[in-house]
């Protein structure tokens, strides 16, 4: 069995907890901090990001305080595949969506897009965690990588073989 | 025989390399389940969907984004938003209120 994507994130340290963001513009930019640091993203990956919520608004933020921010495949400042994660314990607003939605997030999946067969991959393992929401309520509640890997543990994500 | 088999799909996200993908996988599993087979499924971004719209059938994507496909709509592409681009059981409500399910 191949790592899973959560087990990637904490072999690869592509993880944070916080307490508190003030902005949502912050928090993306701290959810790139572990990809930077470990030099799958420039420093200023996050700008680009930022740049396209602002444009195209809170599309990013789904079900369940989940957020994916990401910017393209292929994107300029983005070197190696990954995904980082970081919980906040306060919830974080994106603003309203068209609809009057106030779109709030917890967890951040934040994207890092190269190489297109493991994006599909990771993309396809993220379905599997978003969908499931006890895992999603366990990761909230994560305060180190241990409980990450604990939480997968306790409730596996919904793989995608076929019913 | 289902109304939507040989339907040409198109799912677009703004990027093309997120959601789109999500809604791509998740339209998968959705047409599998309802036994339907497409005649293609593209994702892409906004910036191509846009345009390319026409050449599709049945355009999926979040609702805020329906409005880019306004001139598509008018030349008779169905358009359909959803909320959350996860939910097979959304996509499937879609398809039946815009009278595609038989």
């Amino acid at each position: 069995m191949a790592q899973t994507i959560l087990q990637k994130i904490v072999e690869r340290g592509h993880y944070k907890f916080v307490d508190h963001v003030d902005t949502w513009q912050e928090a993306v930019k701290l959810s790139t901090e572990s990809l930077a640091k470990t030099g799958y993203v420039d420093e200023n990956y996050y700008q680009q990001i930022v740049d396209c919520i602002t444009k195209y608004g809170p599309y990013v933020v789904f079900d369940h305080y989940v957020a994916m921010p990401h910017s393209q495949e292929g994107a300029e400042g983005v070197h190696k595949t990954s995904v980082g994660f970081m919980r906040v314990k306060d919830e974080v607003s994106f603003g309203k969506d068209e609809d009057g939605e106030e779109k709030v997030a917890k967890l951040f999946f934040t994207l890092a897009a190269e190489n297109p067969s493991e994006h599909m991959d990771n993309m396809q393992q993220l379905i599997g965690i978003f969908t499931n929401e006890e895992l999603l309520d366990a990761l909230m509640e994560a305060n180190t990588p241990e409980d990450i890997l604990a939480a997968e543990e306790k409730f596996p994500p919904i793989t995608d073989d076929d019913e | 025989m289902s109304k939507l088999d040989n339907k040409k799909f198109m799912v677009c996200c703004a990027n093309g390399a997120g959601s789109s993908l999500m809604m791509k996988m998740t339209l998968q599993k959705t047409l599998k389940k309802l036994g339907v087979t497409p005649a293609s499924l593209h994702h892409c971004a906004l910036s191509e969907g846009k345009s390319a719209a026409v050449n599709y059938d049945i355009v999926f994507c979040a609702r805020n984004f329906v409005g880019t496909f306004a001139d598509a709509q008018k030349k008779g592409t169905i358009v359909l938003g959803l909320r959350n681009i996860m939910s097979q059981p959304e996509m499937e409500k879609a398809l039946k209120d815009a009278g595609l399910l038989d």
